[in-house]
C-alpha cells in the first residue's frame, strides 16, 4: 500500500468521524437546490396565479359595460356586496364621495389578507359616461405584496385597453378618426417573462456546483494542515520516514475526496430539485440526459482537486483553525469571480477566459444547461489549466511543509 | 549508537546550538540535562532530521543522519517533545497508522501492537478515542507509536514532562527494559532527579554548548559535588 494512500486512509476515517466536516459535505450540497426549488415554485406561482384571476369589485352593478369587458378579458369577478347611497342626478358635477364605513372596511379587508386588492366603483359611473365626462374608480391595492403584482398590473392593463376603447368609440361618434388623440401608440415587449426569469435561475446550477466543490472539502483540508500544527501532532508525524510529497498528496487526496462527494450530491440534488419543479408550466423543457451529466461531472471533477491543493496551500501556512478558516473563507468567495464576470459581461468568449480557473469551467457548465455542446477545445484547455494550477499548489505546499519555521511553531 | 560532532545550528542571531559534541552508546540510557533553551531539543532534532544543521554532523549507527536522512529515520524510535494525537482516533488506530506509515507488515503491526499495549497497560484505553484521554494516557500512546518498528536507537524529549508519579515509574521500568535488549537510549530532561534515577551517562548542556560527559559518578568525582544538583550548578556558573 502506498504511503500516500495510508495517510488519505486515515484523513477520510478522521473526517468521517467528525461532526463539523461532515455537516458541511451534506448540508452545503443541499442548500442550493433548495433555493432553487423555492424560487422555480414561486415563479410558476406568480404565472400561473395571474392567469387565473379573480377581482373583488364593490359596485359591479353600476357599471354593466366594464364588467362586462373584464369577464370577457377572463377575469373573473367576484362582487363584494356593499351598499352605499345612490346620488341625485344633479350631482354629477362633483365627485362622488363613498361612505366613510365601507373604506375602512375594504382597507380591512385587504389588510388581513382576505383580499389583495378591491375595485371600486361609484354609483354614478353609467351617468357620467352618458355626459361623455370622467368617472374615478378606485383600486385599492397593497404594494408590499409581491404576489399580487403580476395580477394587478394584468388589471390594470384590461381597465386601460376598456377606457381607449370607450374613447375612441366617442370619438367616432362625432365623427373624430380615434388615431387623432393617439399620436404614439407604445407596444409594451415584457422581456421579464417566467420563461427569462427560470432561465436566469438555471444558470445558478453552476456556481453551486463550484461553491461545492470549494464547501465540501474545505473541513478536511483545514484539519490536515492548520489543524495538525495546531494540536501539535505534526512533528511526531514527520519523524516517520516518508517523503513530505507523499504526506501533502495524501490529505490532498482525502480532501478532494470529499470534494468530489460534494460535487456528486449537488448534481443529484439539483436534478431532484428540477425534476420537482413543474417546469412544463413555464413552457420550458429541461431534460438533462446520461450524456449531459457525465458531461458535467467531466467538466467539474478537476475542481475538486484544484480547490482542494489551493486550500491545502493556504492551510499551511495557517497556525490554527481560527486563521485558516479566516484565509479560506477569503478563498471560499473566488467561485463567485466568474459569476459576476459572466453578469456584467456578454462577449465572446476568448482563450484567457478558458485559462482561468473556474471562469471556464463556469463558461462550460452555463453551455452544458442551456442545452449547448460545450466546444471540446475549451474544455480541454479549462481542464489542463485547472490541472496544471493544482500540480503547482501541492508542489508549493510540499516546499512549503519542508521548511522549518512551519514545523516548529 | 549515536555519535554527535561539533555541531552548529543559528536561528536567526540566536546560536541554539553552538559546537554540540556528545554520544550514546548501545545498552546505556544517556540523558542530556540543560535547562529550557540549552539547546537540547535543537540537538535532538538535527538527529531526527527535522532540523539541519548548519554545520557539524549527527552519525547514527555509522549513517550521517543528514545524508541518509529516510535511512536514520528508518532507524530511530523519536519521541517528540510535541505530543498531538488525533482527537477522533483510537490509540490502537494511531499505533497502526504510525506502522502503517513505516511500511511494517500486517502480521508485525497486530503483533507489535497487542505487545506495546499490554507492556504500557492500554489495554482499558486501547479503543477509546483520544479525545479526553489523561497527559499519562497520551504519552503512552505517542511512547507506543513511537517503538512500535522496534527501533535500535530511541530517542525522546522531556518523556517525563508532566506525568504522574505512576505513570513515570512505568515509563522509567521501559527504558530499564529496552535497556537490557542492547537499545541506545538518548533521552533529554531538565529534572535531575530524572537524570539521576535513570541515565548511565550524562552530558550537561549549556546555552548550545556541552560542559560536560560522564557517568554520574564521573560528574560527581569532577565537581567535587555529593549530587547532580549542585554539581550541575558548579559546572553551569564555572562556564559564564
Amino acid at each position: 500500500m502506498s504511503i500516500w494512500f495510508v495517510i488519505t486512509k486515515k484523513e477520510l476515517l478522521d473526517a468521517i468521524r467528525d461532526r463539523r466536516a461532515l455537516m458541511a459535505l451534506l448540508l452545503f450540497p443541499a442548500l442550493g437546490p433548495f433555493v432553487i426549488y423555492f424560487m422555480f415554485n414561486t415563479i410558476v406561482d406568480i404565472a400561473e396565479e395571474a392567469k387565473d384571476l379573480t377581482l373583488p369589485i364593490v359596485g359591479a352593478q353600476y357599471a354593466p359595460d366594464l364588467v362586462d369587458f373584464l369577464a370577457q378579458s377572463g377575469i373573473k369577478l367576484a362582487p363584494v356586496d356593499a351598499t352605499y347611497p345612490t346620488p341625485s342626478n344633479d350631482h354629477v358635477a362633483a365627485p362622488y364621495v363613498y361612505p366613510a364605513h365601507l373604506l375602512a372596511n375594504i382597507r380591512e379587508k385587504i389588510a388581513d389578507r382576505t383580499y389583495d386588492f378591491v375595485l371600486l366603483i361609484p354609483p354614478d359611473f353609467t351617468t357620467r359616461l352618458g355626459k361623455s365626462s370622467s368617472v374615478n374608480i378606485e383600486l385599492f391595492h397593497e404594494s408590499s405584496r409581491a404576489t399580487a403584482q403580476a395580477k394587478m398590473s394584468r388589471v390594470q392593463q384590461t381597465i386601460s385597453a376598456w377606457n381607449q376603447e370607450t374613447a375612441s368609440l366617442r370619438l367616432m361618434a362625432r365623427g373624430i378618426s380615434p388615431t387623432i388623440a393617439r399620436p404614439v401608440s407604445i407596444e409594451r415587449v415584457d422581456v421579464a417573462s417566467p420563461q427569462a426569469r427560470a432561465q436566469r435561475i438555471l444558470g445558478m446550477i453552476p456556481f453551486f456546483i463550484i461553491v461545492a466543490a470549494f464547501v465540501c472539502g474545505m473541513g478536511i483540508a483545514v484539519d490536515a494542515t492548520a489543524g495538525e500544527r495546531e494540536r501539535k501532532s505534526l512533528e511526531p508525524l514527520l519523524v516517520n520516514p516518508i517523503q513530505r510529497s507523499s504526506i501533502v498528496v495524501g490529505k490532498w487526496m482525502a480532501a478532494a475526496t470529499f470534494s468530489t462527494l460534494g460535487l456528486l450530491l449537488v448534481m443529484i440534488l439539483n436534478l431532484f430539485a428540477l425534476n420537482l419543479v413543474p417546469l412544463e408550466q413555464l413552457g420550458l423543457s429541461f431534460s438533462i440526459n446520461l450524456t449531459e451529466i457525465i458531461g458535467i461531472l467531466i467538466i467539474t471533477l478537476p475542481l475538486a482537486f484544484f480547490a482542494t491543493a489551493l486550500q491545502l496551500f493556504v492551510g499551511i501556512f495557517a497556525k490554527s483553525f481560527k486563521d485558516a478558516q479566516a484565509y479560506l473563507s477569503v478563498i471560499s468567495m473566488l467561485p463567485m469571480a466568474p459569476l459576476f464576470y459572466n453578469i456584467f459581461n456578454t462577449e465572446d468568449r476568448e482563450l484567457w477566459m478558458s485559462l482561468v480557473p473556474m471562469l471556464g469551467q463556469h463558461m462550460l457548465l452555463a453551455d452544458v444547461v442551456a442545452g449547448k455542446n460545450p466546444p471540446l477545445f475549451d474544455f480541454a484547455v479549462a481542464a489542463l489549466s485547472v490541472v496544471l494550477f493544482s500540480l503547482v499548489f501541492i508542489y508549493g505546499a510540499t516546499l512549503v511543509f519542508k521548511r522549518e519555521r512551519i514545523i516548529f511553531s | 549508537m549515536i555519535e554527535v560532532n561539533s555541531l552548529r545550528k543559528r536561528f536567526k542571531q540566536v546560536h541554539a546550538v553552538d559546537g554540540v559534541s556528545f554520544s550514546a552508546r548501545d545498552g546505556a540510557i544517556t540523558g542530556l540535562l540543560g535547562h529550557n533553551g540549552a539547546g537540547k531539543s535543537t540537538s535532538l532534532r538535527i538527529l531526527y532530521g527535522l532540523l539541519t544543521a548548519d554545520s557539524g554532523s549527527a552519525v547514527i549507527d555509522g549513517v550521517d543522519v543528514m545524508r541518509e536522512p529516510q535511512w536514520a529515520q528508518e532507524n530511530i524510535g523519536v519521541m517528540t517533545d510535541a505530543h498531538g494525537l488525533y482527537p477522533r482516533l483510537t490509540a490502537r488506530e494511531h499505533i497502526e497508522y504510525f506502522a502503517k506509515l513505516r511500511k511494517l507488515s500486517t502480521d508485525t503491526i497486530v503483533e507489535r501492537t497487542e505487545q506495546l499495549i499490554a507492556q504500557l497497560a492500554m489495554e482499558e484505553i486501547a479503543d477509546r478515542r483520544a479525545e479526553g484521554y489523561s497527559q499519562g494516557e497520551r504519552m503512552k500512546v505517542c511512547l507506543a507509536r513511537s517503538l512500535i518498528h522496534n527501533p535500535q536507537n530511541i530517542i525522546m524529549d522531556e518523556p517525563t514532562n508532566g506525568l504522574d508519579v505512576m505513570t513515570t515509574r512505568s515509563v522509567r521500568t521501559i527504558l530499564q527494559q529496552l535497556k537490557t535488549q542492547n537499545k541506545c537510549i538518548l533521552l533529554s530532561s531538565h529534572i535531575m532527579q530524572e537524570i539521576s534515577a535513570l541515565c548511565d551517562e550524562v552530558i550537561v548542556i549549556s546555552e548550545g554548548k556541552v560542559l560536560m560527559q560522564g557517568s554520574l559518578d564521573e560528574l560527581l568525582a569532577r565537581t567535587g559535588e555529593s549530587d547532580l544538583e549542585e554539581a550541575f550548578m558548579t559546572m553551569t556558573r564555572a562556564s559564564r
